[in-house]
């Protein structure tokens, strides 16, 4: 979790050039940290970096508003494929 | 008569005082109290020491007291300036100056942004949080007594919108309330926008397009519902929710819309509403028509085309979208579009000459720019007494009429709906202290309209680290304009005379590197 959060935290960084501290739980598109079309490239990244893949019910500002958000949903669909 | 925004929503909010003109996520409003906040911003606007003609700029997020604000700055008397919120700070500082900006209004999240401008203009908060530094202009709505002081006549000043130029800073366009009372009565009447219909706005209130779905709504009495596209599905999932019937895009949005790394599933929606899709700003790819088809089957596309110095001045008949998918189709409404050889005569059937639009939607020129206006805004003999535009795109029209565009005179990049200018890109590049000097160009990308392209030279002669010099231009560019190509060049070739860099050139090999073909040469004749 913590490592997923690090690495997510990376990417945004790099790809917006953001530098203040980064909240876990700040909604990205409300703090202007990502605009829309780099938070839609966030989530291709995270699809392709950690070996999930998302589907349409999944693919909601809801669901990946924030990187909390989407560890979480990570989780989900890891645990969903072991079960 | 109805002549001016401010009049239509005066009449229609009489005539329809309980229907719902703007929908958010976050609250929705009434004509009546669309109406009621119009004139509330205004009086709290003139009590702040705005008087009729000042210019006031707007630099926030897509909400309803945006719309609030824009309404009330016209109810004002006084001239709107919309103002990109993702502009760098020199942009904005040009903007504010060149328009002698008396306030600007923005949201409360915004204020760290722009606080540095409050010695160069007034800044009040339109939306948000009160902070006793500044005035807040939903909290003052509450004081006030709205009331009309709305006096302008139609051809007084409305808006300025900046538009980027291909040389040096945005220029100014000088936008009349006729300008934007016709341009809603024009687009509302070929597109049919009526009463019954629920316009998903995706578009921001930045620029002439967007807003003119704000005049559209207050002027047929429509539903104006406001959503920020970021994951399709969510989009998806508000059409049908809301009944959308109107669906306005851009070609960047279609791109965005219908993501193919994005699973997608449009079954789970009925978007059986929609009734129209219209998109300007570029051209529509056969792949975007076909995405559109298969979302929405029964609803009409309508491509359409335009500069702003005209608003609009094509779109093409939807019946004609599948035999005739290139062409920008016929002048709209109201306007007539003349196709000019050099000597200003028409040009024949398939032959190249310049866009020249006369009509309704003709501005007033740009802002304080006599130089400038004087090359785009001509008379022309056969139409005595009278302003036309002279657009400076390429065009030809076939044996049928329908109109098609060549290229643009200017060397504009337009990239996601915007258009930047190559001086912009390069200046900021050639600031990077190993680069020597940098030649920005498009090159073409049908998802995005164009991509930003960029040769470079550098001190040493070596490249630079690509992710290195992406990460320093990601914080002097506003992302639109950050180069999506970086080539570097050992040394770029001059032009014969004044030691010019030989700019098609150094384009030409760039394609090369890139495996693209030039620029392709269009199969009609230039014009004599």
């Amino acid at each position: 979790m913590r490592d997923e959060i690090a690495v997510l935290t990376d990417y945004v960084r790099k790809e917006s050039g953001f530098k203040g501290t980064l909240d876990p739980d700040a909604d990205l598109l409300e703090e202007n940290i990502l605009d829309s079309f780099s938070i839609i490239q966030l989530v291709v990244f995270v699809q392709e970096r950690f070996g999930v893949e998302l589907d349409a019910e999944d693919l909601t500002r809801a669901n990946l508003g924030s990187l909390s958000k989407i560890v979480a949903l990570i989780d989900k669909r890891r645990a969903g494929a072991n079960s | 008569m109805l002549t001016s925004v401010p009049k239509f929503l005066a009449h229609t909010a009489e005539r329809l005082p309980d229907k719902v003109a703007i929908v958010s996520a976050q609250r929705s409003v009434t004509f009546q109290q669309l109406h009621q906040e119009a004139l509330a911003t205004a009086e709290a606007l003139s009590e702040l020491g705005i008087q009729a003609g000042d210019r006031v700029g707007v630099c926030m997020e897509k909400t309803v007291d945006q719309i609030s604000v824009l309404l009330g700055i016209l109810f004002a008397n006084a001239v709107l300036v919309p103002i990109l919120p993702r502009l760098k700070s020199a942009n904005i500082q040009h903007i504010i100056a060149n328009s002698g900006m008396a306030a600007m209004i923005t949201d409360s999240e915004r204020l760290k942004e722009v606080a540095d401008f409050s010695s160069m203009t007034r800044l009040v908060i339109g939306h948000g949080e009160l902070d006793v530094n500044w005035p807040n202009l939903p909290y003052l709505r509450r004081f006030v007594q709205a009331r009309t002081r709305f006096d302008r006549i139609p051809n007084d000043s409305a808006a300025i919108i900046y538009s980027s130029g291909s040389t040096g800073r945005p220029k100014g366009i000088l936008i009349s309330h006729r300008n934007l009372a016709d341009g809603a009565d024009i687009v509302a009447e070929y597109l049919g926008t009526c009463e019954e219909d629920r316009i998903g706005c995706v578009l921001s209130f930045n620029f002439d397009y967007g807003l003119n779905q704000i005049w559209q709504t207050v002027r047929k009495g429509a539903t104006l519902v406001l959503h920020d596209l970021a994951f399709p599905n969510d989009f998806f999932a508000l059409i049908a929710k809301e009944r959308i019937t109107a669906v306005p895009v851009m070609p960047v949005i279609i791109t965005k819309m219908f993501d193919k790394r994005l699973k997608l599933d449009l079954r789970a929606h009925d978007l059986s509403t929609v009734r129209y899709v219209c998109s300007t700003g570029g051209r529509l790819s056969t792949d975007m028509i076909a995405d559109v088809k298969g979302a929405f089957p029964t609803a009409r596309i309508f491509s359409m085309f335009g500069l702003t110095e005209a608003f609009r001045s094509t779109y093409l008949d939807p019946a004609k979208l599948d035999s005739r998918p290139t062409s920008v189709g016929k002048a709209i409404p109201d306007c007539q579009v003349l196709v000019l050889d050099e000597k200003g005569d028409e040009c024949p059937p398939n032959v190249v000459g310049e866009l020249v639009h006369r009509g309704a939607t003709v501005t007033k020129g740009y802002w304080q720019d006599p130089e400038n206006t004087a090359k785009v805004f001509r008379s022309h003999p056969r139409f005595p007494g009278e302003t036309l535009v002279y657009s400076g795109d390429r065009v030809y029209r076939d044996e049928e009429g329908l109109l098609y565009f060549v290229a643009r005179a200017d060397d504009m990049i337009k990239t996601k709906g915007f258009r930047v200018s190559p001086t912009e890109v390069e200046s900021e590049v050639v600031r990077h202290p190993e680069i020597v000097d940098a030649v920005a160009f498009a090159i073409p990308n049908i998802a995005v309209g164009e991509d930003v392209g960029c040769a470079y030279t550098t001190v040493s002669g070596r490249p630079l680290a690509e992710p290195v010099l992406v990460q320093y231009l990601k914080e002097a560019l506003p992302s639109h304009m950050v180069p999506v190509h970086l080539l570097h060049f050992d040394s770029f070739p001059i032009t014969g005379n004044a030691g010019k860099l030989d700019r098609k050139t150094i384009k030409q090999a760039a394609f090369e590197r890139l495996g693209l073909s030039s620029t392709s040469e269009a199969s009609p004749r230039a014009g004599a």
